[in-house]
Protein backbone atom coordinates (compact mmCIF):
# COMPACT_ATOMS: atom_id res chain seq x y z
CA UNK A 1 0.00 0.00 0.00
CA UNK A 2 2.72 2.61 0.79
CA UNK A 3 4.51 1.22 -1.78
CA UNK A 4 1.61 1.97 -4.59
CA UNK A 5 1.17 5.67 -3.05
CA UNK A 6 4.95 6.13 -3.48
CA UNK A 7 4.61 5.32 -6.85
CA UNK A 8 1.71 7.18 -7.64
CA UNK A 9 3.46 10.40 -5.91
CA UNK A 10 6.71 9.81 -8.10
CA UNK A 11 4.70 9.81 -10.93
CA UNK A 12 2.87 12.65 -10.33
CA UNK A 13 6.45 13.97 -9.69
CA UNK A 14 7.63 13.24 -13.50
CA UNK A 15 4.63 14.41 -14.87
CA UNK A 16 5.13 17.77 -13.21
CA UNK A 17 8.27 18.03 -14.41
CA UNK A 18 7.43 16.66 -18.22
CA UNK A 19 4.90 19.66 -18.00
CA UNK A 20 7.23 22.42 -16.85
CA UNK A 21 9.58 21.34 -20.02
CA UNK A 22 6.74 21.56 -21.95
CA UNK A 23 5.69 24.76 -20.63
CA UNK A 24 9.21 26.05 -21.14
CA UNK A 25 9.39 25.20 -24.50
CA UNK A 26 5.78 26.65 -25.31
CA UNK A 27 7.24 29.68 -23.42
CA UNK A 28 10.56 29.90 -25.40
CA UNK A 29 8.32 29.26 -28.80
CA UNK A 30 6.61 32.29 -28.12
CA UNK A 31 9.03 34.81 -26.73
CA UNK A 32 11.11 34.32 -29.38
CA UNK A 33 8.77 34.13 -31.90
CA UNK A 34 10.11 31.09 -33.48
CA UNK A 35 7.64 29.62 -36.62
CA UNK A 36 8.28 26.15 -34.64
CA UNK A 37 6.19 24.10 -32.30
CA UNK A 38 6.57 24.60 -28.95
CA UNK A 39 6.47 21.14 -27.91
CA UNK A 40 9.07 20.46 -30.37
CA UNK A 41 11.57 22.56 -28.59
CA UNK A 42 10.18 20.53 -25.42
CA UNK A 43 11.27 17.82 -27.18
CA UNK A 44 14.43 18.73 -27.82
CA UNK A 45 15.14 20.80 -24.48
CA UNK A 46 14.00 17.28 -22.55
CA UNK A 47 16.80 15.40 -25.04
CA UNK A 48 19.01 18.25 -24.45
CA UNK A 49 18.79 18.05 -20.18
CA UNK A 50 19.22 14.30 -20.30
CA UNK A 51 22.62 14.40 -22.74
CA UNK A 52 24.09 16.82 -20.28
CA UNK A 53 22.94 14.42 -17.01
CA UNK A 54 20.61 17.51 -15.55
CA UNK A 55 17.99 15.00 -15.78
CA UNK A 56 18.64 11.26 -15.17
CA UNK A 57 16.24 8.83 -17.24
CA UNK A 58 15.03 7.53 -14.36
CA UNK A 59 13.74 10.88 -13.46
CA UNK A 60 11.01 10.73 -16.24
CA UNK A 61 11.11 7.21 -17.44
CA UNK A 62 8.25 5.74 -15.91
CA UNK A 63 5.73 8.68 -16.24
CA UNK A 64 6.96 9.04 -19.94
CA UNK A 65 6.46 5.23 -21.03
CA UNK A 66 2.92 5.35 -19.65
CA UNK A 67 2.10 8.59 -21.58
CA UNK A 68 3.84 7.07 -24.76
CA UNK A 69 2.07 3.97 -24.11
CA UNK A 70 -0.98 5.85 -24.49
CA UNK A 71 0.00 8.82 -26.88
CA UNK A 72 -2.54 7.30 -29.64
CA UNK A 73 -5.80 8.49 -27.00
CA UNK A 74 -4.71 12.14 -27.05
CA UNK A 75 -5.35 11.89 -30.87
CA UNK A 76 -9.18 10.48 -30.52
CA UNK A 77 -10.68 13.70 -29.26
CA UNK A 78 -8.67 15.46 -32.25
CA UNK A 79 -9.73 13.52 -34.69
CA UNK A 80 -13.40 13.77 -33.55
CA UNK A 81 -13.31 16.96 -35.12
CA UNK A 82 -13.47 15.52 -38.46
CA UNK A 83 -17.29 15.18 -38.46
CA UNK A 84 -17.74 19.20 -39.33
CA UNK A 85 -15.30 17.81 -42.55
CA UNK A 86 -17.29 15.36 -44.07
CA UNK A 87 -18.03 18.04 -47.18
CA UNK A 88 -14.24 18.63 -47.96
CA UNK A 89 -13.56 14.71 -47.86
CA UNK A 90 -16.79 13.93 -50.15
CA UNK A 91 -15.97 17.29 -52.32
CA UNK A 92 -12.00 16.51 -52.49
CA UNK A 93 -11.34 12.91 -51.64
CA UNK A 94 -9.93 11.71 -55.18
CA UNK A 95 -7.41 14.75 -55.03
CA UNK A 96 -6.57 14.03 -51.11
CA UNK A 97 -6.06 10.25 -51.68
CA UNK A 98 -3.45 11.29 -54.71
CA UNK A 99 -1.68 13.72 -52.72
CA UNK A 100 -1.55 11.27 -49.75
CA UNK A 101 0.01 8.62 -51.90
CA UNK A 102 2.44 10.62 -53.86
CA UNK A 103 3.95 12.50 -50.94
CA UNK A 104 4.26 9.22 -49.20
CA UNK A 105 5.49 7.07 -51.94
CA UNK A 106 8.39 9.35 -53.00
CA UNK A 107 10.00 10.25 -49.57
CA UNK A 108 9.64 6.55 -48.79
CA UNK A 109 11.71 5.54 -51.68
CA UNK A 110 14.40 8.62 -51.16
CA UNK A 111 14.46 7.35 -47.41
CA UNK A 112 15.30 4.18 -48.50
CA UNK A 113 17.73 4.66 -51.09
CA UNK A 114 19.90 7.26 -49.91
CA UNK A 115 20.42 5.85 -46.08
CA UNK A 116 21.17 2.74 -48.39
CA UNK A 117 24.11 4.27 -50.32
CA UNK A 118 25.08 6.48 -47.26
CA UNK A 119 25.20 3.18 -45.14
CA UNK A 120 27.59 1.53 -48.20
CA UNK A 121 29.85 4.21 -48.44
CA UNK A 122 30.88 3.59 -44.72
CA UNK B 1 -27.88 17.71 -19.13
CA UNK B 2 -25.54 20.65 -18.37
CA UNK B 3 -22.06 21.15 -19.62
CA UNK B 4 -19.99 19.76 -17.13
CA UNK B 5 -21.90 16.33 -16.62
CA UNK B 6 -22.40 16.58 -20.68
CA UNK B 7 -18.58 16.55 -20.80
CA UNK B 8 -17.77 14.10 -18.24
CA UNK B 9 -20.19 11.64 -20.48
CA UNK B 10 -18.00 12.33 -23.24
CA UNK B 11 -14.88 11.93 -21.34
CA UNK B 12 -16.13 8.17 -20.49
CA UNK B 13 -17.23 7.76 -23.20
CA UNK B 14 -13.69 8.59 -25.38
CA UNK B 15 -11.85 6.52 -22.71
CA UNK B 16 -14.20 3.78 -22.64
CA UNK B 17 -14.01 3.29 -26.35
CA UNK B 18 -10.00 3.99 -26.85
CA UNK B 19 -9.63 0.82 -24.32
CA UNK B 20 -12.42 -1.55 -26.74
CA UNK B 21 -10.30 -0.31 -29.44
CA UNK B 22 -7.16 -0.75 -28.17
CA UNK B 23 -8.21 -4.41 -26.89
CA UNK B 24 -9.49 -5.29 -30.35
CA UNK B 25 -6.25 -3.98 -32.10
CA UNK B 26 -4.50 -6.11 -30.17
CA UNK B 27 -6.65 -9.34 -30.75
CA UNK B 28 -6.88 -8.44 -34.64
CA UNK B 29 -3.84 -7.32 -35.45
CA UNK B 30 -4.48 -5.51 -38.76
CA UNK B 31 -2.96 -2.32 -39.97
CA UNK B 32 -6.14 -1.26 -40.90
CA UNK B 33 -7.80 -1.71 -37.44
CA UNK B 34 -6.39 1.81 -36.66
CA UNK B 35 -6.90 2.53 -33.30
CA UNK B 36 -7.66 6.56 -33.65
CA UNK B 37 -9.71 5.74 -36.72
CA UNK B 38 -11.84 3.35 -35.58
CA UNK B 39 -12.37 5.01 -32.31
CA UNK B 40 -12.76 8.82 -33.46
CA UNK B 41 -15.70 6.80 -35.99
CA UNK B 42 -17.46 5.48 -33.09
CA UNK B 43 -17.91 8.44 -30.96
CA UNK B 44 -18.69 10.19 -34.36
CA UNK B 45 -21.60 7.82 -34.85
CA UNK B 46 -22.58 8.35 -31.45
CA UNK B 47 -22.80 11.87 -31.91
CA UNK B 48 -24.69 11.98 -34.72
CA UNK B 49 -26.57 9.33 -33.55
CA UNK B 50 -27.75 11.55 -30.47
CA UNK B 51 -28.19 14.90 -33.13
CA UNK B 52 -25.43 16.57 -31.04
CA UNK B 53 -23.07 18.71 -32.99
CA UNK B 54 -19.01 18.85 -32.53
CA UNK B 55 -19.73 21.92 -30.46
CA UNK B 56 -21.09 20.08 -27.83
CA UNK B 57 -17.78 17.29 -27.77
CA UNK B 58 -15.37 20.44 -28.09
CA UNK B 59 -15.30 21.08 -24.40
CA UNK B 60 -14.23 17.83 -23.51
CA UNK B 61 -11.43 17.84 -26.16
CA UNK B 62 -9.79 20.73 -24.31
CA UNK B 63 -9.78 18.66 -20.85
CA UNK B 64 -8.69 15.18 -22.77
CA UNK B 65 -5.57 16.61 -24.80
CA UNK B 66 -4.25 18.93 -21.82
CA UNK B 67 -1.98 16.33 -21.30
CA UNK B 68 -0.65 16.22 -24.72
CA UNK B 69 2.10 18.81 -24.27
CA UNK B 70 3.60 16.12 -21.82
CA UNK B 71 3.08 13.15 -23.22
CA UNK B 72 4.73 15.19 -26.46
CA UNK B 73 8.13 16.42 -24.50
CA UNK B 74 8.14 12.43 -23.24
CA UNK B 75 9.19 11.26 -27.03
CA UNK B 76 12.96 12.44 -25.92
CA UNK B 77 13.03 9.56 -24.01
CA UNK B 78 13.42 7.05 -26.25
CA UNK B 79 15.76 9.99 -28.85
CA UNK B 80 17.77 9.46 -26.01
CA UNK B 81 17.52 5.40 -24.99
CA UNK B 82 18.46 5.01 -28.64
CA UNK B 83 21.50 7.87 -29.14
CA UNK B 84 24.04 5.53 -29.36
CA UNK B 85 22.17 4.50 -32.94
CA UNK B 86 22.51 8.03 -33.63
CA UNK B 87 26.17 8.54 -33.42
CA UNK B 88 26.77 5.56 -35.17
CA UNK B 89 24.71 6.05 -38.06
CA UNK B 90 24.14 10.19 -37.97
CA UNK B 91 25.18 11.12 -41.30
CA UNK B 92 22.92 8.71 -42.96
CA UNK B 93 19.97 8.77 -40.10
CA UNK B 94 19.67 12.93 -40.16
CA UNK B 95 20.76 12.95 -44.26
CA UNK B 96 17.76 10.68 -45.34
CA UNK B 97 15.45 11.67 -42.70
CA UNK B 98 15.86 15.46 -43.43
CA UNK B 99 15.88 14.57 -47.22
CA UNK B 100 12.74 12.35 -46.71
CA UNK B 101 10.56 14.95 -44.70
CA UNK B 102 11.06 17.33 -47.07
CA UNK B 103 10.03 15.71 -50.11
CA UNK B 104 6.98 14.30 -47.94
CA UNK B 105 6.31 18.19 -47.37
CA UNK B 106 6.58 19.76 -50.77
CA UNK B 107 5.37 17.05 -52.79
CA UNK B 108 2.24 16.99 -50.47
CA UNK B 109 1.99 20.49 -50.78
CA UNK B 110 2.29 20.48 -54.66
CA UNK B 111 0.13 17.50 -55.42
CA UNK B 112 -2.56 19.34 -53.37
CA UNK B 113 -2.15 22.58 -54.78
CA UNK B 114 -1.80 21.50 -58.52
CA UNK B 115 -5.06 19.90 -57.50
CA UNK B 116 -7.11 22.79 -56.58
CA UNK B 117 -7.65 22.46 -53.08
CA UNK B 118 -7.91 25.34 -50.88
CA UNK B 119 -5.26 26.45 -48.81
CA UNK B 120 -6.37 25.57 -45.41
CA UNK B 121 -6.59 21.87 -46.56
CA UNK B 122 -2.92 22.13 -48.75
CA UNK B 123 -1.51 23.54 -45.20
CA UNK B 124 -3.30 21.05 -43.26
CA UNK B 125 -1.60 18.10 -45.23
CA UNK B 126 1.75 19.20 -45.31
CA UNK B 127 2.83 17.50 -41.95
CA UNK B 128 1.07 14.24 -42.43
CA UNK B 129 4.24 11.84 -42.10
CA UNK B 130 4.76 13.13 -38.38
CA UNK B 131 3.23 11.99 -35.38
CA UNK B 132 -0.22 14.26 -34.59
CA UNK B 133 1.09 16.18 -31.90
CA UNK B 134 3.63 17.35 -34.06
CA UNK B 135 1.36 17.69 -37.51
CA UNK B 136 -1.53 19.56 -35.22
CA UNK B 137 0.89 21.84 -33.97
CA UNK B 138 2.76 22.76 -36.89
CA UNK B 139 -0.93 22.92 -38.73
CA UNK B 140 -2.61 25.55 -36.07
CA UNK B 141 0.69 27.69 -36.64
CA UNK B 142 0.04 28.03 -40.16
CA UNK B 143 -4.02 28.62 -39.96
CA UNK B 144 -4.55 24.35 -41.17
CA UNK B 145 -7.15 22.50 -39.82
CA UNK B 146 -5.73 20.26 -37.06
CA UNK B 147 -8.39 17.90 -37.24
CA UNK B 148 -7.78 17.47 -41.17
CA UNK B 149 -3.90 17.20 -40.18
CA UNK B 150 -4.85 14.20 -37.61
CA UNK B 151 -6.60 12.75 -40.97
CA UNK B 152 -4.00 12.56 -42.77
CA UNK B 153 -1.78 11.44 -40.74
CA UNK B 154 -3.64 8.42 -39.66
CA UNK B 155 -4.11 7.81 -43.71
CA UNK B 156 -0.93 7.75 -44.19
CA UNK B 157 0.41 5.71 -41.15
CA UNK B 158 -2.56 3.39 -42.38
CA UNK B 159 -1.23 3.11 -46.29
CA UNK B 160 2.28 2.91 -44.82
CA UNK B 161 1.79 -0.10 -42.62
CA UNK B 162 -0.16 -1.67 -45.49
CA UNK B 163 2.36 -1.76 -47.78
CA UNK B 164 5.75 -0.20 -46.69
CA UNK B 165 7.52 -3.73 -46.39
CA UNK B 166 5.89 -4.63 -49.52
CA UNK B 167 7.74 -1.82 -51.58
CA UNK B 168 10.92 -2.37 -49.41
CA UNK B 169 11.19 -5.82 -50.81
CA UNK B 170 9.83 -5.12 -54.37
CA UNK B 171 12.68 -2.11 -54.38
CA UNK B 172 15.89 -3.98 -53.32
CA UNK B 173 16.22 -1.86 -50.05
CA UNK B 174 17.12 -4.64 -47.91
CA UNK B 175 19.66 -2.75 -45.14
CA UNK B 176 17.98 -2.85 -41.64
CA UNK B 177 18.67 0.49 -40.96
CA UNK B 178 17.97 1.53 -44.26
CA UNK B 179 14.12 -0.17 -44.07
CA UNK B 180 13.77 1.24 -40.32
CA UNK B 181 14.64 4.91 -41.62
CA UNK B 182 11.75 4.55 -44.02
CA UNK B 183 9.23 3.22 -42.71
CA UNK B 184 9.62 6.01 -39.34
CA UNK B 185 9.99 8.59 -41.45
CA UNK B 186 7.31 8.15 -44.00
CA UNK B 187 4.53 6.99 -41.62
CA UNK B 188 5.29 7.47 -38.21
CA UNK B 189 3.75 5.33 -35.15
CA UNK B 190 2.52 2.83 -37.26
CA UNK B 191 5.30 2.74 -39.29
CA UNK B 192 7.56 2.17 -36.40
CA UNK B 193 5.08 -0.59 -35.16
CA UNK B 194 5.34 -2.65 -38.69
CA UNK B 195 9.05 -1.91 -38.43
CA UNK B 196 9.38 -4.08 -35.08
CA UNK B 197 7.50 -6.46 -36.50
CA UNK B 198 10.81 -7.03 -38.47
CA UNK B 199 13.47 -6.79 -35.39
CA UNK B 200 14.92 -4.54 -32.83
CA UNK B 201 16.86 -2.69 -35.40
CA UNK B 202 14.39 -1.69 -37.49
CA UNK B 203 11.88 -0.99 -35.04
CA UNK B 204 14.79 1.52 -32.97
CA UNK B 205 15.52 3.15 -36.53
CA UNK B 206 12.00 3.69 -37.08
CA UNK B 207 11.41 5.33 -33.60
CA UNK B 208 14.24 7.59 -34.09
CA UNK B 209 13.40 8.50 -37.56
CA UNK B 210 9.62 9.32 -36.41
CA UNK B 211 10.31 11.65 -34.18
CA UNK B 212 13.90 13.31 -36.10
CA UNK B 213 10.71 13.73 -38.94
CA UNK B 214 9.00 15.66 -36.74
CA UNK B 215 11.49 17.72 -35.59
CA UNK B 216 12.69 18.57 -39.94
CA UNK B 217 9.20 18.84 -39.92
CA UNK B 218 9.10 21.46 -38.00
CA UNK B 219 12.01 23.31 -39.11
CA UNK B 220 11.00 23.13 -42.51
CA UNK B 221 7.74 24.22 -42.53
CA UNK B 222 8.45 28.32 -42.56
CA UNK B 223 10.26 27.70 -45.88
CA UNK B 224 7.63 25.16 -47.55
CA UNK B 225 4.91 27.81 -46.60
CA UNK B 226 6.82 30.42 -48.55
CA UNK B 227 8.32 28.19 -51.40
CA UNK B 228 4.54 27.41 -52.32
CA UNK B 229 3.21 30.68 -51.73
CA UNK B 230 1.41 29.65 -48.85
CA UNK B 231 1.43 32.76 -46.84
Amino acid sequence: MTQRVYYCAKCLGQLGLLWGISLAGRFLAETLALPVPGNVLGVLLLFGLLCLGVVKLEQVAATADFLLRHLVFFFIPIAVGLMDWGATFAQYGLMLLVAVVISSVLPFFAVGYLSLLLQRRR
Amino acid sequence: MDGLALGVVFVVLTVAVYLACRRLAFWVNHPLLNVVAVSAGVIIAVLVACDLPYAAYAPAREAMTTLLGPATVALAVPLYRHRRLLRSHGLAILASVGAGALLAMVSAGLAASLGGLPREVVVSILPKGVSIPFAVEISRIYDGIPALSAAFVVATGTLGSLFGAWLLNRSGIDHPVARGLALGTVSHAQGTATALLEGEEQGAMAGLAMILAGVFTAGFAPLVVRLLGLL
